[in-house]
């Protein structure tokens, strides 16, 4: 389990030699909660993506310290972070690294199939909430960026988590389907007691009561 | 689901040229490792009755000892100063039988006979268990160790032109002799059933023990001592360059001594160039899966690295090419045992003619499978690699 996730002096490598703009995250002591939710707002190249990417062990290239409850991640083995995605980090990405070839259904059960966390009845009524649960047996390929975002909330929940990395996940969805999303992240977050860390370029995940913090 | 994902762009001709190639490199390398174990006893001198260093020697025979009879014969002097030198550790003499051996056959009611002789060396230096290589007396039983050129010689030039079966060892150690020895002077007469115990390469002789020897020259011998024509050495190391030396300054033979003969060392080199070229193609086709599995891999790079994104483990995203390679490394291991297996059957029966022992079955099939699973090993741990890269 994870309670704190620290943030010490970090700043991405490619920004070093640079003078940045003021940030609440970027060369200073930031720690996320679990519990809690996070809004982080930027603009484009801020490097967004690259903390997801750090916190979700996928990059490296960083200087300063990340620590899970006071434990350095520089250390971590493969094996450990396979365990983490699968049991306290869920993450979705900007690209959302879906599957194309497969269907809305395939994909979410790919995951699924690694905790065997939720129900197919359950799977069902998200889909229905989103309204894709027309498109579950659709290649994701041949839908839209819209309807894949939706299919890669979804997929990014099935799994036991302490903290959800979400970047950018509703910049293609309207606000009705955001409102739908937000609540159903938020409702699944506070069963596990987990936290949730949304990074946006202006049209933020529809969170209540979440800290902003400019990058 | 994950290995529906990974197998997807597998290239099957890819993985049936590693087969085939596989396939063929493994059944050189097992079928010649086989043929070189099995033909090899054609040519080693390994005899399980003469130690490799005791040496049996002779005077050459030249145009002068046809006439001077006893000039091939070693003088107690002569003898005396090959016990002196440094490298001799003992010496025995050859003894001969001072009387007549006939022996005959019984052979599907037709009877063969011939004039035999024996000869005999001390008991120390001839390696068969104690109980087979006794005579005593009341036994009416004598073992023999003959020359295994002998039976070659009946085999191949007797046998076949007059019609006679050809006769294994085992069957003619089987076969009792009926032995009548019979004085110089025809007075005295013996009959003894003979059996063979052995057959040697480096004995050109017809062997009987010491005790029987000393028995039957003192039964029907005239009483007068014959001197010995060859000797056999205990060396203490047969490959010291004195000892040629010293034979060939005292015009001395070495009976029986094929180590360095050329057929044996044909067959090492020919054996050797066919187990090179089978090494070669397996390696190759080790490349060849080596390269195509890289090939896949990278063809699917972002499926391996977002199926580890989504926390797959390692294991799991590896198993679907592990199991690729595993199948058909194994696939064409076995092949290539069948296809040696086949070849072998179809050369036994000419080498066994020629009077090949046979090898064990193993030492191809387990070299085949030690390499077989270090290049295996190898494929994985790449495997593995790989997958770790796109992590």
């Amino acid at each position: 389990m994870i309670n704190e996730i620290t943030l010490k002096g970090m700043l991405p490598r490619v920004f070093v030699s640079e003078s940045i703009p003021f940030s609440e995250v970027w060369n200073a002591d930031l720690t996320f909660r679990r519990g809690c939710r996070y809004l982080v707002e930027a603009a484009s190249g801020a490097g967004k993506s690259s903390m997801c990417s750090f916190i979700y062990g996928a990059r490296k290239d960083y200087e300063g310290t990340l620590c899970f409850d006071g434990k350095n991640v520089a250390d971590f083995s493969i094996d450990k972070w396979q365990h983490l995605r699968r049991e306290s980090l869920a993450y979705l990405p900007q690209e959302l690294s879906l599957f194309p070839e497969l269907t809305a259904m395939q994909n979410i059960e790919l995951k699924n199939s690694l905790t065997g966390c939720v129900s197919k009845e359950e799977i069902e009524e998200w889909l229905h909430e989103l309204g894709i649960d027309s498109r579950r047996d659709y290649p994701v390929g041949k839908m839209s960026v819209g309807q894949q975002q939706r299919v890669g909330l979804i997929r990014a929940i099935c799994q036991p988590f302490d903290f959800i990395l979400l970047d950018e996940p509703v910049s293609h969805l309207d606000e009705e389907n955001n409102r739908k999303a937000a609540a159903m992240i938020e409702g699944v977050a506070a069963r596990q007691g987990a936290g949730i860390i949304s990074t946006s370029v202006g049209n933020p995940l529809l969170l209540d009561n979440a800290l902003k913090l400019r990058l | 689901m994950i290995s529906k994902l990974l197998r997807k762009n597998t290239s099957p001709a890819r993985v049936a040229g590693f087969l085939l190639s596989n396939f063929i490199g493994l059944a050189i390398i097992v079928g010649g490792l086989q043929f070189y174990d099995d033909a090899s006893s054609l040519f080693t001198n390994d005899d399980s009755f003469v130690k490799s260093d005791f040496l049996v020697v002779n005077k050459k025979v030249t145009s002068a000892s046809t006439w001077d009879k006893g000039s091939t014969d070693f003088s107690p002097s002569e003898i005396e100063d090959i016990r002196k030198q440094p490298w001799v550790r003992d010496v025995g003499k050859f003894s001969s039988a001072d009387y007549r051996v006939m022996a005959s056959v019984d052979q599907g009611g037709r009877g063969m006979s011939t004039l035999l002789f024996f000869e005999s060396i001390p008991d120390d230096f001839v390696d068969v268990s104690g109980s087979a290589w006794n005579f005593s007396e009341g036994d009416g039983v004598v073992p023999l160790i003959i020359s295994k050129d002998y039976l070659t010689l009946y085999n191949f030039g007797f046998a076949s032109s007059a019609g006679l079966p050809q006769m294994s060892e085992s069957i003619m150690s089987g076969i009792p002799l009926r032995l009548t020895l019979t004085s110089e002077d025809g007075l005295r007469r013996r009959e003894l059933q003979g059996r063979v115990v052995g057959y040697s390469n480096r004995l050109n002789t017809i062997l009987v023990p010491g005790t029987f020897m000393e028995w039957s020259n003192k039964a029907l011998g005239g009483g007068t001592q014959k001197e010995a024509s060859r000797l056999i050495i205990d060396v203490s190391s047969p490959g010291d360059i004195a000892i040629n030396a010293y034979l060939e300054e005292h015009g001395l033979e070495v009976a029986g001594d094929k180590s360095g003969s050329s057929a044996s060392y044909l067959l090492k080199v020919v054996v050797g160039i066919v187990l090179g070229i089978g090494t070669v193609i397996t390696l190759l086709s080790f490349f060849i899966l080596l390269l195509s599995m890289s090939l896949l891999m990278e063809k699917n790079r972002d499926k391996l690295h977002a199926l580890l994104m989504l926390g797959c483990p390692v294991r799991s995203v590896a198993s679907p090419y592990i199991i690729i390679v595993v199948t058909v490394s194994l696939l064409a291991y076995v092949l290539a045992v069948v296809c040696a297996e086949i070849m072998r059957h179809t050369y036994q029966g000419a080498l066994e003619g020629l009077g090949a022992t046979g090898g064990g079955w193993w030492l191809g099939p387990s070299v085949g499978l030690v390499l077989t699973l270090l290049l295996m090993g190898f494929n994985i741990i790449s495997v593995r690699k790989r997958v770790v890269s796109a992590f």
